[in-house]
């Protein structure tokens, strides 16, 4: 029976504790939150300790797993802490603020001996598993030019930890990372990019970045990160051109169900709703493959490096949007 | 009765023109001129007019349709402006700068109309766009993202020696163009990608370019000629608007239904709104008809081109180019 620890019990917290609860001989052991109130209900609901601080749940022995769900510049000292605990990890994306946070991480993992994933999971979509599968079978041929979009409101959350770029890292660090993950495995390594973004200042201001990248292999990538659109907002696309043809999916035109539902009472607006059910959630997927990298010993999928390239791409887009230069990689 | 004479066929848009004059009730196409004299004669039977030496046409006509190759069109606009002609010239104006300004010269010296074709702008869903940013419904301006990619056209559109360069060339004039347009402001600066990655020819075929407008704003355009054959349609024109108080996207080409033809092969997109050439030629032509001044100027041609060659240059030495670094802005 292995022991799973949660730190940081906001959305993603409480979803991630209650996959890894479904999985056989996995049970939920431990909450963790600096909000008491937050780490107690989602305690509750798994018959689970609740902690008021991290560290304490990692000093819990029962505690064989720790996922983490914090905000993001306090990713890599969790990691630390845990690995110190010789706890597996599950650590949400991004792995950390900074490149130096996540190197320090990355070593933390490795001289401990643990497993260390990140929650890059946008592989595990099946969409996009499927794009990569037809790139690599040769289906547009040569890679020549793709496009991203990611695209939902300003995300409001505990303490609103995302609108403050220092904490989040933007719509660039914070979502359009997904995309960045995706282009990488697909592309391979980026050599340049050139960036242009908004950042979040108050209200009459919005998080929004457009960034242009040039992989070694010469492909040309235009990634788009918006948090500018309206509540209720999220879609995304992506199109990738090659020398034999093309492949495109906009998931707004994936709602193989939708839902009308009047409203009851005189007045109220009702709402459609659309979905595109999964038979299994990638969240799902992506933890499975960790569990099961726990028991035996292999590498994720999703690599260390291969994290710490997607935080460096997406720093590096920021970079350059300040500087209003090309950023030429790797950063250090 | 406006008399129109159309001046080369090196341009696919030439027919279209064609029919779109022989569609108005106040033009007449009095005929063709082309240094290609086959073509032109072949052109001047399925148009039903004649085919002319060029200064026997440039003598029966008020206005003239220039539909050269780029590098080309001030051979064939700036004697039509000598001779007193209004001149509708194809996008990019020119294959180059110092071309595009001596168009612009010469029609101000004979006082006549330079217009460019850039019929993007008669695109319901782009006029309904710029109906809301001059509304001011998206607030202040604060970023744009464009598109108008398409299939790689062959003949002498990837020759630079004609054309003045590939997709870039090509295929940043027209988005740029409704961008200026739209947003109410001047480009200063450029950092483009540009690259031949998918097709066999002698030019550039994609790209990416970002722009930094003089009030602030940011912009994206893809120009690439990036559509397989197998694509159901030709491309698109697409331009995304972000303000303080919204976003907006028009797809200026994308009221089509869906046909799956079992004799083609495949699907396609029929494309059933309105035909934005229509737009821009009775435009045109009624702007030469009433005297009043026909919107899309040589100087609107002039500042798209200056972008796509400062793409161009930036490609080139891999840093952002300033606009002003290409020479005179007069």
């Amino acid at each position: 029976m292995c022991g799973v620890g949660v730190i940081g019990c906001g959305g993603m917290g409480r979803g991630h504790a209650g996959r890894f609860a479904s999985l056989p001989d996995v049970r939920v052991v431990a909450c963790a939150d600096v909000r008491e109130e937050a780490a107690r209900q989602a305690a509750a609901e798994h018959g689970a300790q609740a902690y008021g601080d991290g560290r304490q749940l990692l000093d819990d022995p029962r505690v064989d797993i720790a996922v983490i769900c914090t905000s993001t510049p306090s990713h890599a000292e969790f990691i630390e802490e845990a690995a110190r605990r010789g706890k597996h990890i599950f650590c949400e994306k991004p792995m950390a603020r900074t490149l130096a946070d996540a190197r320090r991480a990355i070593d933390a993992a490795k001289q401990a001996g643990v497993c260390l994933m990140v929650g890059h999971v946008l592989r595990f979509f099946p969409e996009y598993a499927l794009a990569k599968r037809l790139l690599d079978e040769g289906a547009i041929g040569r890679p020549a030019v793709a496009r991203t979009t990611r695209a939902s409101a300003h995300p409001r959350t505990v303490g609103d930890w995302f609108a403050d770029p220092e904490v989040s890292g933007g719509v660039l660090v914070d979502m359009a990372i997904h995309d960045i993950d995706f282009l990488l495995w697909c592309f391979g390594p980026a050599q340049r990019v050139y960036c242009k973004a908004l950042t979040y200042r108050g209200p009459e201001m919005t998080d929004y970045g457009l960034a242009t990248v040039r992989f070694k292999s010469r492909v040309i990538a235009h990634i788009e990160g918006s948090w500018a659109h309206t509540p209720g907002t999220f879609f995304t696309k992506l199109e990738i051109a090659g020398d034999q043809g093309l492949l495109e999916y906009d998931s707004a035109a994936a709602s193989p169900l939708q839902v009308w539902r009047k409203a009851k009472g005189e007045g109220a607006p009702g709402v459609m709703v659309p979905e595109s059910p999964l038979a299994e959630s990638p969240y799902l997927v992506e933890i499975r493959e960790f569990m099961d990298c726990v028991r035996t010993g292999r590498q994720p999928s999703v690599t260390l490096q291969d994290a710490y390239d997607a935080l460096e791409l997406a720093l590096a887009a920021v970079e350059s949007s300040r500087r209003g230069e090309v950023v030429t990689l790797p950063l250090t | 009765m406006v008399r129109i004479g159309i001046l080369s066929f090196a341009h696919m848009h030439a027919g279209s023109y064609a029919r779109c004059v022989k569609g108005l009730p106040n033009a007449e196409l009095v005929g063709i001129a082309d240094s290609a004299k086959a073509r032109g004669e072949r052109m001047a039977q399925r148009f039903e007019t004649r085919y002319m030496g060029r200064d026997e046409l440039l003598e029966r006509v008020d206005a003239v349709i220039v539909t050269a190759e780029n590098a080309r069109h001030a051979r064939w606009a700036i004697p039509a402006a000598k001779a007193g002609r209004h001149v509708l010239c194809e996008k990019p104006i020119a294959a180059d700068v110092a071309d595009a300004k001596r168009m612009i010269k010469a029609c101000e010296k004979a006082g006549v109309q330079l217009g460019i074709a850039f019929p993007c702008r008669y695109m319901p869903p782009m006029r309904r766009l710029k109906a809301l940013c001059d509304g001011g419904e998206l607030g202040r301006f604060l970023a744009a993202k464009g598109t108008n990619r398409g299939r790689m056209p062959g003949g002498w559109f990837t020759k630079p020696k004609l054309s003045g360069g590939g997709a870039v060339l090509d295929h940043t004039v027209h988005v740029l163009d409704l961008m200026r347009w739209m947003l109410k402001a001047e480009v200063v600066q450029v950092y483009a990608e540009v690259d031949r990655l998918l097709h066999d020819i002698e030019s550039d075929d994609c790209g990416t370019l970002t722009m930094t407008f003089d009030n602030g704003v940011f912009a994206t355009l893809d120009p690439s000629w990036s559509r397989p054959q197998s694509y159901p349609t030709w491309g698109d024109v697409t331009l995304q608007i972000v303000g303080t108080d919204g976003v907006a996207a028009s797809d200026g080409a994308g009221q089509k239904l869906d046909l799956y033809d079992d004799r083609r092969g495949r699907g396609d997109w029929r494309y059933w709104g309105f035909n934005p050439d229509e737009g821009l030629v009775a435009d045109f032509v009624d702007a030469v008809e009433s005297g009043r001044p026909f919107d899309i100027t040589g100087t609107d041609g002039l500042r798209a081109l200056e972008v796509a060659v400062a793409a161009y240059r930036s490609a080139e030495q891999g840093r952002p180019v300033n606009v002003e670094e290409l020479g005179g802005r007069d």
